[in-house]
């Protein structure tokens, strides 16, 4: 084995000294020459600019006062947590909310008209569209009067409740079509990912709701609404953007498929 | 005919791998160098500036609300596109913008960490829930582009196609008289 | 020569590495038959997404991982020539190897973590992934520490000697490793696993990015110190040359091991949460860190020239002719070195700044990392398991016409694979999309690209099955007595070596420091802004 030698200051100076000066030299091009030398008008003098480069939190420009007023699809904020873990007294305080609900939506939830079934549904989903109905959000005439008494809290518990109570098959089962394409893989160049990315079957996305069994008169007329814009309290038009996009024969396919599942 | 002393090779040797090595650092400054230059002349750059903003409640108040998406004329001339990616579309789906203007893209993520690229350009921007990213361009002459999600958000991440439509400058700015935000959706 | 029980330590590091590297092969080839032309849109894509998972996960994880472990082992005895210390601890390291790499694919396989071996908070998958990859790094620790405590041991019985090359090398991407696998873990324990737990319910994103990069980049330096020990220390030798400089050979291990890890900022080119003039830094940094493939690019090829030239080669490319182009490693090399030069220049344009907008997250990114590592840095793997596989069976391994098919199986494969693949990403194809519409005018040109890939694909998983089959031939051959093992020989005497060029202290302060300058502030800005957590989005909740 070859001897090494002990002269190593030579290199611990050379080594150390190269690697500083390369950091410093980048440094100075990186966060001085470059940002001066960029022309953005809304980063006012020099320094500014190296603090910029270097990321520091600078805003866009002083809050102005929008010209229009502002269009808000819905007040609610959702997230994945947006629900407290249901608890029995909760559900129970639901199922007193609920008997006034069940001349539409039937007495275990599963409605004999067109009428959504809320049983087995999302507590998120559940929750923010009573919460859109009474802020007029969401525009139903059958609806609006008879959220206005609920609080935010009778809504959570009916919320809990209906996502308590278990899904029935439904009435008249027919023959499962076939899983159209628009539900499977949606249609990517016009902007439509796959329903059940969303709406379960591959993916829950919060706030979306379980379409499985729900009356078809009712999932087209959703979706017609979207696609026109008189409903319009889906967050960032996701909705909207995906209901403009589906051909009447998607529309149609895509509700008589859920309806029978 | 005398053969050279191993270590005169040696020397021989390290005299040849110095030589390499001096040749490589400067390819590797001229890359650099071109890099500085790039960045000192063209107006394109990654996104320059650390915003934050709160993804919750973009659709309550603030730049992103949705009447404010879309393409918006500035005082000096140039144009602003805001935009919001969120599970699994951008808004506007369809972007409107002028041929030859400067345009600013300033958008940001509702849930997860999306991004996008538009065909045969060099946009390519990645929106991160909590931060406001901002892409300057040119767009050069009109075309119809295609406009993908390039950061994988989730299963239906597939299906996150926006478009693009670059106009003529006239006919943008015409158009941009009678409203206030801009988009080709229909 | 080996001891028994470090040949089956090693050996089951080999055949789990590339058990797992077999599988995600398969899964890789599935997934571009996928979303290639040739197949309807899948009706599942969560299915897509689950395999890519598995297949990013055991090839960045698993494979590269156990093989520079069982690499490292076979160095401490075959070139310290000392039985290797905490035998027991190895095990122990690769037990909990295997429990990591079972705790991580159970839940990938049942669809509840099919969030990309990249993690992509706000996305949350199920615990037992993340804990399974901590536990796969923490037994790689563990070998951090025997490949430390075995080379300390060398020193004190060997003073003032210089290290043998091969161990030099190997304790570098040891400590390299360590150091870069740091930025994951901390990602993985401080910021995702109290969010998959349910201890809290935010995150920030943009500082997971900035963690993860952190890791990203170096551990690909990780990943390639196996092949280019293999370059420095098996190539010249199993050719018959010589190594054309030893002290340039330490160097470029130094050089990977200072300047691997603060360039990570290169993945975030267009993030918003870090500075342009960071942003800028990092970039310079990455340029320089092509220094250390470049000399050897150098190195390796006059090391070759000189066995070319002592097999009688003239003039000046007759040394290639006079080449032992029947021996697996001369093709090997070869193809490394092809492969790598494609890869590189692709690495490059990557690296700057401005051509990046171009590329990122396009296709281009995957071909090109499936070039580089797929191509130059596995098809070294193979040579060092074919290397080595006499000295741990015993047996003989002679299926010389089963390994040359396999290796130009391979390179034709990955070429046919890749370069289309870098084609559709300028032609801007987004990564990780199950399915693409390639009835669309702006997809279609795109359509006969991606089945070439498909078609080079084929190839791959071709040369896979014959790479097993030769390692399990080599397993059932007759015995043989073997030689030493030898390493590569210098061609020049060393003379005294620099002691810099033979211990870390230098180096690992240079690291360090380095990456305090490079990521210290973009870390330290980002953990004290509050308003940046973002909510947690699960995945894999609704069927």
């Amino acid at each position: 084995m070859a001897q090494t030698s002990a002269r190593s200051t030579p290199w611990v100076a050379a080594s150390i000294g190269g690697l500083l000066i390369l950091a410093l030299l980048a440094a100075l091009i990186g966060l001085v020459w470059i940002p001066s030398a960029q022309r953005d008008t809304r980063i006012s003098g020099l320094w500014n600019a190296i603090c910029s480069a270097a990321g520091l939190v600078q805003p866009w420009r002083p809050a102005r006062q929008p010209t229009a007023p502002v269009v808000q699809p819905s007040e609610v904020i959702v997230t994945a947590t947006m629900m407290q873990p249901a608890d029995s007294l909760s559900i129970g305080r639901g199922a007193t909310l609920a008997m006034q609900c069940t001349m539409c939506h039937g007495a275990r939830g599963m409605s004999r008209a067109d009428s959504p079934n809320l049983a087995g549904q999302y507590e998120e989903a559940i929750y923010k569209q009573l919460r859109d109905f009474k802020s007029g959000h969401r525009r139903s005439a059958v609806m609006a009067p008879l959220v206005q008494n609920l609080g935010d809290q009778d809504m959570r518990d009916l919320a809990a409740y209906y996502a308590y109570l278990p899904r029935e098959a439904p009435e008249t089962p027919a023959a499962v079509p076939e899983r159209p394409a628009i539900v499977t893989s949606g249609a990517p160049m016009r902007n439509i990912a796959a329903c059940e990315s969303c709406h379960g079957g591959i993916d829950h996305k919060p706030g979306s709701p379980r379409l499985d069994g729900e009356p078809e008169v009712y999932v087209r007329a959703q979706l017609k609404a979207f696609a026109s814009g008189a409903r319009g309290n889906d967050l960032y038009s996701q909705m909207r953007n995906v209901a403009r996009q589906m051909t009447s024969e998607e529309i149609d396919a895509a509700a008589r498929y859920y309806s029978r599942r | 005919m005398p053969t050279p002393s191993s270590h005169d090779s040696g020397q021989v040797a390290i005299r040849a791998e110095l030589r390499w090595a001096a040749v490589t650092l400067a390819i590797i400054a001229f890359l650099i160098a071109m890099m500085v230059y790039m960045s000192l002349h063209w107006a394109t750059m990654p996104p320059a500036r650390l915003e934050t903003v709160d993804p919750t409640t973009l659709h309550l108040a603030g730049e992103f609300t949705e009447d404010n998406l879309g393409s918006a004329v500035e005082s000096d001339g140039s144009v602003t596109v805001r935009l919001v990616g969120n599970q699994y579309s951008f808004t506007p789906q369809c972007l409107l913008v002028p041929a030859d203007t400067p345009v600013t893209f300033r958008g940001t993520s509702a849930d997860v960490v999306h991004g996008f690229n538009i065909a045969q350009t060099n946009v390519n921007v990645m929106l991160e829930p909590g931060y406001v990213s901002t892409f300057k361009t040119r767009f050069k002459k009109p075309a119809d582009l295609v406009m993908p999600c390039h950061e994988f958000c989730g299963a239906g991440h597939a299906g996150m196609w926006a478009r693009v439509k670059v106009i003529d400058k006239a006919a943008f700015f015409q158009q941009a008289g009678n409203a206030r935000r801009l988009s080709c959706v229909e | 020569m080996l001891n028994e029980d470090t040949k089956r330590l090693v050996l089951a590091h080999f055949w789990l590495g590339f058990a797992a590297f077999a599988v995600a092969v398969l899964l890789g080839e599935w997934q571009m038959y996928i979303r290639s032309p040739v197949r309807a849109w899948i009706s599942d894509p969560e299915l897509y997404y689950r395999a890519v998972t598995a297949h990013g996960s055991a090839m960045a994880y698993v494979l590269p991982t156990l093989v520079a472990m069982g690499f490292g082992y076979a160095i401490v005895e075959l070139a310290l020539k000392q039985p290797l210390i905490g035998r027991r601890w190895a095990w122990a390291g690769f037990i909990l190897v295997v429990v990591g790499v079972v705790a991580a694919m159970a839940p990938v396989s049942m669809g509840l973590a099919s969030v990309l071996y990249t993690f992509y908070p706000p996305m949350i998958a199920n615990p037992f992934y993340y804990i399974g990859i901590v536990l796969v790094v923490v037994g790689s620790w563990i070998w951090v520490g025997l490949m430390s405590v075995n080379l300390h041991a060398w020193r004190k019985a060997h003073p003032g000697e210089s290290v043998p090359l091969a161990m030099f090398a190997s304790v570098a991407g040891a400590y390299l490793w360590a150091w870069t696998s740091l930025g994951a873990a901390i990602e993985l324990l401080f910021q995702i696993l109290p969010v998959a737990l349910g201890l809290k319910a935010t995150i920030d994103a943009g500082l997971a990015r900035v963690f993860f990069s952190w890791t990203l980049h170096a551990i690909v330096y990780f990943w390639l110190i196996p092949s280019y020990i293999a370059f420095y220390t098996l190539v010249p030798r199993a050719i018959g040359g010589r190594l054309y400089s030893e002290a340039m050979g330490r160097l470029v291990f130094i050089l990977f091991l200072v300047f691997s890890m603060p360039i990570g900022v290169h993945h975030l080119f267009q993030d918003p949460q870090v500075g342009a003039g960071v942003k800028f830094m990092h970039a310079a940094f990455t340029g320089l860190v092509s220094v250390p493939t470049l000399l050897t690019v150098f190195t390796i090829t006059a090391s070759v020239e000189i066995a070319g030239r002592l097999r009688g080669g003239q003039g000046l490319f007759g040394w290639i002719r006079a080449l032992p182009w029947h021996n697996p490693m001369m093709l090997a090399v070869a193809f490394s070195f092809v492969l790598l030069g494609f890869g590189g220049a692709g690495g490059i344009i990557n690296m700057s700044y401005q051509l990046d907008f171009s590329v990122h997250n396009t296709q281009w990114i995957t071909g090109h990392f499936h070039l580089i590592f797929g191509g130059a840095i596995v098809i070294m793997y193979f040579v060092i398991a074919y290397d080595l596989w006499p000295h741990l069976t015993g047996r003989a391994l002679k299926d010389m016409a089963l390994m040359r098919a396999q290796l130009w199986l391979w390179f034709v494969g990955m070429l046919v694979t890749t370069f289309p693949w870098h084609v559709v990403g300028i032609l801007g194809m987004p990564r990780r999309m199950a399915y693409f519409d390639y009835s669309h005018p702006a997809i279609a040109p795109q359509a006969m690209a991606v089945t070439m890939s498909f078609i080079g694909g084929l190839m791959l998983v071709a040369s896979m099955v014959l790479f097993l089959l030769v390692l399990v031939r080599g397993h059932l051959a007759e015995r043989v007595s073997l030689p030493e093992f030898r390493f590569s020989t210098p061609a020049h005497p060393t003379g005294r070596l620099p002691a810099v060029l033979n211990g870390f202290a230098l180096w690992l302060g240079l690291m360090i420091g380095l990456s305090v300058v490079n990521y210290g502030f973009p870390i330290a800005q980002l953990v004290f802004l509050k308003q940046t957590s973002v909510p947690a989005v699960p995945i894999g909740t609704g069927g």
